[in-house]
């Protein structure tokens, strides 16, 4: 049970949800970015932040990002943390577009 | 509110809620209804987020829960039966009930009963005060949280603000004592973070393993209610070992030579065996406190809740002058910043209007006053509730719930949903919330003023309290201008716009702003209150020795009452006091009630607020039992059982969940869940005695035995 990051967020590093994190739980993948669920605190903060919308209280999951859960849960403890905003990607900004955002 | 269908317009809000952080807040409104909340992005604290409770904030407002109208019970007390009245009806019946109870019994036979569930200078906890003042109603004291750490505060600093939360980003060494920050204040939390990112240490003390205390580079901890033995034994290790700050001691500080004394057997090793900790664990914690500057103590709501929980605070209170850690910015220690805050207690609650003689009552024995076992000359007829929900938030709920039952007492209620306590009024008002009235909220965590505007209607016919208030004096004759004041008047009246610390701002600034700095002893990056001494102590220095000190409750906990505080002789001396319920000071009952029980906050709810909400209890999860591996197989219970936590005064149900967070002969269950939708909540086992100071509150001062249920 936790806010979880989804599939939108491939190759983009905006990190602004990273810097609006209180307890630091974010991990930083190599393409995306997940959250480690026995450190997010549910406070919302960040979901405002992502340009995306890749972030979601599972309680308000779309159905089908329900796998997502997992992955967050699986991949956050491999991770390293990430606690400082990053240079975006490049192409970060045509992805967004993509994306119809 | 002119505003076009699509137009979204922001406002600013303070979060009203029990918590230190006291969010600013932006309200976004749509066609006068609210559609969103967010943090203030430009407040320093607020920093944008607000907190798992208030994240979807309009949700409670329109929750479809929500007392619309007034009602009067129809069934037996408790059985949430009601018809719906006017507001007129309402009133009547009220204002000639009391009538007829002041004709017959006198006022003293009606009490008010508030607490913070709403922390507005207008709307909140001393809203009703100069109402109850002026009928001459019985004074409730109010102790639930803090009032015994503010009297240890009071008498060993003074009203300082101590070290600024947010200089704690300047801190080396950061003890948070007895306090949960990650779940009940998540924002100052997220400064401590930030210096421990830039190498501070974070020490952690705390009888459980709390959120926060897994983020801690050391979590030390007590066995409940001996954190006064520590921090002895650190004074101890600092005076021993020469590690304190003579200069400091000796131009700012009263009766070294006295607590050297008082502490010369407080050894560690006499610490180890009460606490539970290694002595050399003490030591080293000692000497790397006193030798990190600067070096900061946030001092918990928690650590009262014992017996000798204020002592305890009284010893921690010490420490930073003891190594003169008040020389620093970041250095010293936090307790309430409300101190500093220029708030006119006298104006909002009109203590002069108070008769002579008039007897108080405290809301921690409400349960022992309903049912006559306090004796009063005038027993309770009528009782107004407000602001509070005392059946689950109060201890010795079975005897408060026997009180409630009483046919002859006249319960009035206002509240935002059928709470517990509402359950049992005889005639319940619908009451306003947040974005609904106008209020400046005040803060016990920060140095901020708060303004919230209202910016869209309550539903059906909700009414802000103090609208509520503002109908009852009418109808009881009570003629000052402060009864007619509408609630812009009373902000302008209630807060000291012309202090030092108000300088530049009015409340055409608040409304503009929404928050405003207080502007006393500099910002974060400079304030070092108490470098030179200056405590706002009789003798302007920090006393380790108070002589002939007597204890009291602060002001505002008591209507600004002076009359009948309880006044019993204090120690001269920080120390260490004994819990009343623990194996080690109670072997009898421990023999019955082996555990020792904590009951924090929820994280997912605040106090009671938001137990009711289907989201929210998904979040927080059902009633659990935190109980060590040993203990529960000493009882045959498995993960995910359904317990019974009980002793003589009642019993509550849940899930256990065994865990090596808890140290065995310990047990941990949260605060807030409903009674209406559980099997008893945790403070029917808890004891109605008052700590050592301030009446405080006892919650961790309690045996209890489990059971599979
Ligand atoms: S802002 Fe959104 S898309 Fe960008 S890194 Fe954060 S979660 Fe991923
Ligand atoms: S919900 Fe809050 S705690 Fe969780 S990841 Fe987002 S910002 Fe961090
Ligand atoms: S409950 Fe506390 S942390 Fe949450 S919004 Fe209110 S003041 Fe902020």
């Amino acid at each position: 049970m936790a806010t979880l990051v989804t599939d939108n967020c491939q190759r983009c590093r905006f990190t602004e949800c990273v810097t609006a994190c209180p307890v630091s739980a974010f991990r930083a993948g190599e393409e995306m970015l997940f959250i480690d669920p026995d450190t997010c605190v549910d406070c919302g903060a960040c979901i405002p932040k992502c340009p995306v919308q890749a972030i979601y209280e599972d309680l308000d999951l779309p159905e089908h990002l329900n796998e997502w859960i997992e992955i967050n849960e699986r991949r956050s403890k491999i991770m390293p943390k990430i606690t400082n905003k990053e240079p975006p990607y490049v192409g970060a900004d045509d992805r967004k577009a993509s994306l119809g955002f | 509110m002119n505003q076009t269908a699509d137009e979204i317009q922001t406002f600013h809000g303070g979060c009203p809620h029990d918590c230190p952080d006291t969010c600013s807040m932006q309200f976004k409104v749509q066609d006068g209804k609210l559609i969103g909340v967010r943090g203030n992005p430009d407040h320093p604290i607020t920093q944008g987020g607000l907190c798992v409770k208030l994240k979807d904030y309009e949700k409670r407002h329109y929750h479809p829960d929500r007392l619309l109208y007034p009602l009067k019970r129809t069934g037996p007390k408790g059985s949430k039966q009601f018809k719906r009245i006017s507001w007129d009806e309402a009133l009547d019946e009220i204002s000639t009930k009391w009538k007829d109870i002041i004709a017959s019994d006198g006022p003293h036979a009606i009490m008010p009963n508030s607490y913070l569930g709403n922390q507005g200078l207008v709307h909140g906890l001393n809203g009703g005060d100069a109402f109850f003042n002026r009928m001459g109603a019985t004074v409730c004291e109010r102790t639930f949280c803090g009032e015994g750490s503010c009297t240890a505060w009071l008498l060993t600093v003074g009203p300082t603000a101590g070290v600024d939360p947010e200089s704690f980003c300047h801190s080396k060494y950061i003890v948070i004592w007895a306090c949960n920050s990650v779940s009940t204040n998540l924002h100052h939390w997220r400064i401590i973070s930030e210096a421990q990112k830039n190498g501070a240490k974070v020490v952690v003390i705390d009888s459980y393993a709390s959120k926060t205390a897994k983020e801690a580079d050391w979590h030390i901890a007590p066995k409940p209610g001996t954190d006064g033995a520590l921090a002895m034994a650190m004074i101890n290790v600092i005076i021993s070992e020469g590690l304190q700050d003579q200069d400091y001691i000796d131009n700012y500080t009263v009766g070294y030579a006295e607590l050297t004394e008082r502490a010369k057997t407080r050894t560690p090793e006499w610490a180890e065996e009460i606490t539970g900790i290694p002595a050399e664990d003490i030591r080293r914690f000692a000497r790397e406190y006193a030798t990190t500057p600067p070096a900061a103590i946030r001092l918990g709501v928690a650590l009262e809740r014992t017996y000798g929980g204020s002592q305890a605070i009284r010893a921690a209170t010490c420490l930073p002058a003891l190594i003169g850690a008040w020389r620093h910015v970041g250095g010293g220690a936090l307790q309430f910043p409300v101190w500093e805050h220029p708030y006119k207690f006298d104006v909002i609650c009109r203590p002069d209007l108070i008769p002579e003689g008039t007897p108080v009552v405290n809301n921690l024995q409400l349960g022992r006053v309903l049912t006559g076992e306090t004796k009063l000359e005038t027993p309770i007829k009528s009782m107004m509730v407000w602001n509070t929900n005392p059946i689950t938030q109060a201890p010795e709920t079975d005897k408060i719930i026997k009180g409630l039952e009483r046919e002859d007492l006249f319960l009035v209620v206002a509240e935002h949903f059928i709470s517990d306590t509402a359950a049992y009024a005889d005639i319940l008002l619908p009451a306003a919330m947040g974005a609904e009235m106008e209020d400046m909220i005040l803060s016990w965590g920060h140095l901020y003023l708060t303004y919230n505007t209202k910016c869209i209607e309550p539903p059906g016919e909700a009414k802000p309290n103090n609208e509520i208030f503002r109908q009852l004096a009418k109808r009881m004759g009570y003629e000052e201008e402060n009864f007619r004041w509408s609630d812009t008047e009373c902000l302008e009246n209630y807060v000291d716009w012309d202090s030092p610390t108000c300088e530049g701002i009015d409340l055409a600034y608040m409304r503009e702003h929404g928050f405003a700095r207080l502007k006393d002893f500099g910002d974060k990056d400079v304030r070092a209150r108490h470098a030179k001494g200056e405590f706002p102590t009789p003798t302007g220095k920090c006393h380790f020795l108070v002589e002939g000190a007597t204890n009291f409750v602060a002001g505002p906990f008591r209507q600004m009452y002076e009359g009948f505080q309880p006044g019993e002789a204090l120690d001269s001396l920080p120390d260490y006091l004994a819990s009343r319920e623990t194996p080690d000071t109670n072997s009898q009952l421990a023999a019955k009630y082996p555990l020792n029980i904590i009951s924090p906050k929820s994280h997912g709810f605040l106090n009671s607020c938001y137990a009711n909400v289907e989201d929210k209890i998904k979040r927080q999860g059902e009633q659990f039992v935190l109980i060590n591996e040993l203990d529960a197989i000493a009882r045959g219970v498995k993960e995910g059982d359904q317990v019974r936590v009980f002793n003589d005064r009642g019993a509550f149900e849940g899930v256990a969940k065994i865990s090596e967070d808890v140290n065995s002969g310990i047990i941990v269950a949260t605060l807030g869940y409903w009674r209406q939708l559980n099997n008893g909540t945790v403070n029917c086992i808890s004891s109605a005695e008052f700590g050592d100071m301030g009446h405080s509150t006892t919650f961790s001062d309690n045996l209890v035995e489990v059971s599979l249920a």
